[in-house]
């Protein structure tokens, strides 16, 4: 991952490119409706991992809280058919989303509606929610890359590290504010 | 002269068309839906589900990551002479499309306690998700079809059958389907969906009679009904990804079985998602001749 963390607000109705590791400043100056684009390395984890990246992080395993910070979390399997987004409200998935953001993560990527509670934590720790459709054919052809990061006996749900280029969202929910509600 | 070699190979590539591309009639609603759409996150997504799909298209790739579960639907000419393991063979196809596309390697390996627990692994082979059993159907003629569809995750944790107490009213008995639809729409995420709702006399035969009308339905041929549900749903107002927007649903396929003399009707209704119904159809001939669509 880069150091530099660039990120442009442009003007309105422009779509804003974010890179990873995503600064504080850039996550703060988003606004639910904003359509970004997402370049560097995003992690990818769903139902099996993401409880157990909560684990070690509220542990203090130092590798995972490297990882985490400033990252953009992308809730979907990885395996040969590509990957998409799955529905972020899940039990195993929204129930991580505290507790990852308080370890750094900036970026939670999926789809769906969360809850007020999750709204209040993504806000008290300058996190945010973004969706981006299920077009796994367009997200193949963004994707330069791919690894297993942890957990590989989860096969497709393992964590994984995709590097990615122009990869497109909508900000979803922002500091306590959500497009769902509006 | 019609072999299993070819029902094998038909059936193969019949799996990979509904994987990978969108129907005519489905471009044709999505392109009328962004020329009307007023939200400005409802277009962007319409937009964006068009341009995944041209990209299947052209590179085979899945239109979804969840590439589904293959549901296979027959229908069998009452003149025709099948060769001998032609039933076995389709289930070789749908084996061989799964490899090729690739589906998405998901099947829970182990025995009845483990595959519920999900504790037995996974299979790495994406063959091992293999279709529930066929839905077979007598036609007049001399064709064997085959027709595969691939039914994601999301819509099925969102669907329901259940009984309705008609009244004697077609209008109670669809509004009132439509309703459970409407009220599931907003969890499903990947909208706009399609509708697909069947009526029967069983839980089994309303879920067959919605799987016909998955295989049948067209987005530029709306029935009065079909307007009426896709009218209710598209009411809530939820919208591309559930951000709001005019277009919850693109329409409703609906397909009505026999009745038995009752006070309730059996309905199952499936909110498609917004790359289903993902359906391809193969058909052979007693000499041989392949026709995919």
């Amino acid at each position: 991952m880069k150091d530099e963390k660039a990120s442009s607000r442009k003007e309105e109705g422009k779509t804003i490119q974010l890179e990873t590791p995503i600064s504080e400043e850039a996550v703060r100056a988003l606004r639910v409706g904003d359509f970004v684009e997402i370049n560097g390395t995003i992690l990818c984890g769903r139902d099996a991992v993401l409880p157990k990246m909560v684990n070690l992080a509220e542990s203090g395993d130092v590798k995972v809280l490297t990882l985490l910070r400033g990252s953009v979390i992308f809730h979907t399997a990885v395996s040969p058919a590509g990957i998409g987004p799955t529905t972020s409200g899940k039990l195993e998935i929204e129930g991580s989303i505290p507790a990852l953001s308080k370890a750094g993560v900036k970026v939670h990527l999926g789809k769906g509606a969360l809850t007020a509670e999750t709204m209040e934590a993504l806000k008290a720790h300058n996190s945010v929610f973004a969706v981006t459709p299920p077009t796994t054919a367009y997200f193949s052809a963004k994707m330069i890359s791919q690894k297993v990061a942890m957990f590989p006996e989860e096969g497709m749900e393992a964590l994984y590290e995709v590097k990615v280029k122009g990869f497109p969202a909508i900000i979803a929910i922002a500091n306590g504010e959500s497009i769902f509600s509006k | 002269m019609l072999t299993i070699e070819k029902i094998r190979e038909g059936v193969g590539k019949c799996l990979v068309k509904a994987g990978t591309t969108y129907r005519a009639d489905q471009f044709e609603a999505y392109r009328s839906a962004i020329g009307k759409e007023t939200n400005k996150n409802a277009r962007w997504v319409l937009e964006r589900l068009v341009e995944n799909a041209e990209i299947a298209e052209k590179g085979k790739y899945p239109l979804c990551d969840d590439t589904g579960i293959p549901h296979v639907f027959l229908e069998v000419g009452n003149e025709i002479d099948l060769p001998k393991g032609w039933l076995p063979a389709i289930q070789e196809g749908v084996a061989e499309g799964l490899r090729a596309m690739p589906g998405r390697p998901m099947a829970i390996k182990g025995n009845d306690v483990e595959r519920v627990e999900q504790s037995g692994g996974l299979a790495e082979d994406p063959a091992a998700v293999v279709p529930p059993s066929m839905i077979t159907k007598a036609v007049a003629g001399n064709k064997l079809s085959v027709t595969v569809l691939l039914f994601g995750g999301g819509p099925e944790i969102r669907a329901k059958t259940y009984r309705i107490y008609h009244k004697r009213s077609m209008k109670r008995v669809v509004e009132e389907a439509a309703g459970w639809v409407a009220a599931e729409v907003g969890g499903l995420g990947c909208t706009p969906g399609t509708v697909a709702m069947g009526i029967g006399r069983s839980h089994t035969e309303a879920a067959m009679r919605m799987v016909e009308a998955m295989r049948q339905g067209d987005l530029r041929k709306q029935s009065e009904w079909e307007m009426r549900v896709t009218e209710i749903v598209n009411a809530t107002k939820v919208g591309p990804l559930g951000m709001g927007g005019d277009y919850s649903v693109l329409g409703t396929f609906l397909n009505v079985g026999p009745a038995r003399a009752s006070g309730v009707r059996i309905v199952c209704v499936r909110p498609c998602c917004c790359v289903e119904p993902r359906r391809a159809t193969v058909s052979f001939d007693a000499a041989g001749n392949v026709t995919l669509e």
